[in-house]
């Protein structure tokens, strides 16, 4: 069987396709040609994928697969604002070798919360943001039509130009460049109720910063998950007082899962991969929004005229 | 680990105290000056005033500190004005500085006193910019001499009229400080092993952070204690990580005592080890 992902013959610039499965074997079928295609042509294979996906890959792809380099998606892929950075790390050491680089990435698994599909939308799109234009390299994304949601597969649509089944390979007609910049544009969607706000100035930062803290530990957040939150607080109170018009406001609550806080101000972020790429260590320039997607478990970003909300979420 | 903290009240005197003392009530700082005199006559330590606000503090008439003419005339306290001051020392430098105190505390001591309990009122020398960096090394010089068991401890007071960062600067290089806590949220002292940096540090102070560190001798090893570090942002991990960048371009391993979990974290996420080797030891939750 050919599939038609391996036949194309690659191209310049940034080759972005979403593949349909249905069950492992289809998986495997759109999968297995692809990757040794790329082991073929002697070039950086890169699989991230969850532990359960990665396991029947790696069953497929039998002596091939010590040749591929594996990444937990679970893991990294956890907050889908930590992707770019390593899809963009690894083409850099590709690059610097002389090699194409080809990867596998599955960050919308059947099972994640539903603020997580909105994100992983917003990570696919801006995929294209971040490599159309660059360096050609080919990622092949599986999304599971039989267990995901309708809106992710729509949205799966939406994001890649190019769209493939084991038996059919076609450009997507849903597809539009300008649904990066719209969907980072786009309010998030706001609770109705349960919300404590306060706002905060020049002056409050330590203040802002004890009051997200108190809030983790009543909503029963570990140490740790705690100290995170108040980094993070400390890290986004600083950008709105430098950036965002010197003051914003905070907003928290609990959900049935998760603790919640989010950061507003009346400031415009440009950038839409802003905190979503690694800067050289010695390199100057902030780090806060970066370091905060490390390490938070959620973080949504969005920015327009209307201003810039960072909505962290922590899973209890 | 030395005594340290922001305090309200002036504590009980100890060994190796080193206090900065932001001050705007005369009656208040009056009384704070005598009783951290006081302390030091209880301790068996001579006492040297240095500095004319300090100086009209000693008339606050009775209190714990007693017969103040008494103490003069028989050599247990001395006086000396900004101006005697530089007329012993010359211009204000560290170096100066530093032999100076070290010769009073080794004559303090030859006469039979435990030690020198030294209040210094600078405000004088801290109001001309031109000392201002000097100042700010002298604190750390002498929080070394103070922390190295010399016999010496200190008051150093400021008025609270000083501009923001010239306290900032000042503050920071004691253990203990009594000041509006946002004019200085942490402290970068010497402790037995080494350096030691408490309070809170954001990117706001961060700057002033890696200036001070810059500005800090080390010997072949540099040794730093975060364990009473209550809370570090991003900005305060880069300015140590640039210290440790410094250090190693001298040859100069560093070791991080006690830091959270959390600051490692951020370290790697970083990629912070890539601009100097740090050892972390002691690692707490």
């Amino acid at each position: 069987m050919t599939a038609p992902a391996a036949t194309t013959p690659s191209s310049a610039g940034f080759e972005h396709e979403a593949l349909f499965y249905r069950d492992d074997e289809t998986f495997l079928a759109g999968l297995l040609p692809y990757v040794r295609e790329g082991l073929a042509r002697g070039e950086d294979v890169l699989v991230a994928e969850p532990a359960d996906r990665a396991a029947v890959l790696r069953d497929g792809l039998g002596a091939d697969a010590a040749a591929v380099r594996w990444l937990d998606m679970g893991v990294v892929g956890a907050n889908p604002a930590r992707i770019i950075g390593l899809w963009a790390t690894a083409l850099d050491a590709a690059s610097a070798a002389g090699r194409r680089l080809r990867g596998v990435g599955e960050p919308a698994w059947p099972g994640r919360h539903e603020a997580e599909f909105v994100e992983c939308r917003l990570h696919e799109l801006l995929l294209n943001t971040a490599f159309d234009g660059g360096a050609p390299w080919r990622l092949l994304c599986p999304y599971d039509q039989a267990r995901l949601p309708r809106a992710v597969r729509t949205g799966a649509l939406q994001s890649h130009p190019v769209v493939s089944t084991p038996e059919h390979r076609r450009p997507s007609t849903a597809f539009h460049r300008e649904a990066a910049a719209a969907a980072f544009d786009t309010p998030l969607h706001q609770p109705a109720d349960g919300v404590l706000r306060g706002s905060y100035g020049p002056d409050d930062v330590q203040a802002t910063r004890r009051t997200v803290a108190s809030f983790a530990r009543s909503a029963g957040l570990t140490t740790e998950q705690g100290q995170v939150l108040e980094l993070a607080a400390s890290e986004l109170v600083a950008n709105s007082l430098r950036h965002g018009g010197g003051h914003g406001t905070v907003s928290l609550w609990a959900t049935t899962d998760a603790a919640v806080v989010e950061f507003r101000d009346g400031g415009r972020i440009a950038d839409p991969l802003v905190g979503r790429l690694a800067l050289p260590p010695d390199a100057p320039g902030g780090r806060g929004l970066y370091a905060v997607n490390q390490l938070c478990d959620l973080v949504q970003v969005r920015s327009s005229t209307e201003g810039t909300t960072v909505r962290i979420t922590t899973w209890r | 680990m030395r005594g340290h903290g922001s305090v309200r009240e002036l504590p009980e005197a100890a060994a190796a105290d080193h206090l900065c003392w932001v001050h705007d009530d005369d009656v208040a700082f009056g009384a704070a000056v005598r009783a951290f005199l006081a302390g030091g006559l209880d301790r068996g330590e001579r006492l040297l005033c240095v500095g004319e606000r300090a100086i009209s503090a000693l008339d606050g008439g009775e209190g714990p500190l007693g017969d103040v003419d008494g103490l003069r005339a028989g050599g247990v306290l001395e006086t000396m004005t900004i101006a005697e001051a530089y007329a012993a020392t010359g211009a204000f430098a560290v170096d100066r500085q530093r032999a100076f105190y070290e010769a009073a505390t080794r004559r303090a001591r030859a006469d039979g006193y435990h030690g020198l309990r030294v209040v210094a009122e600078v405000t004088e020398l801290a109001a001309d910019p031109g000392n201002v960096a000097e100042l700010v090394r002298w604190e750390h010089a002498a929080d070394e001499f103070i922390a190295s068991g010399s016999g010496m401890s200190a008051m150093c007071a400021y008025r609270s009229d000083l501009p923001a960062d010239t306290l900032g600067g000042a503050l920071a290089m004691h253990p203990t400080t009594h000041a509006p806590d946002h004019l200085s949220p942490w402290r970068l002292f010497l402790d037995e092993h080494g350096l030691a940096l408490a309070g809170s540090v954001d990117t706001f102070t961060a700057d002033r952070l890696a200036a001070l560190l810059a500005g800090t001798p080390t010997g072949a090893r540099a040794v730093l204690d975060l364990g009473d570090l209550e809370f570090v942002d991003v900005a305060g991990c880069r300015a140590l990580a640039g210290w440790a960048a410094s250090l190693r371009a001298r040859g100069v391993p560093l070791e991080i005592r006690g830091a959270s979990r959390l600051t490692q974290r951020v370290w790697q996420v970083l990629g912070l080890v890539e601009l100097a080797p740090v050892t972390f030891t002691g690692a707490r939750g």
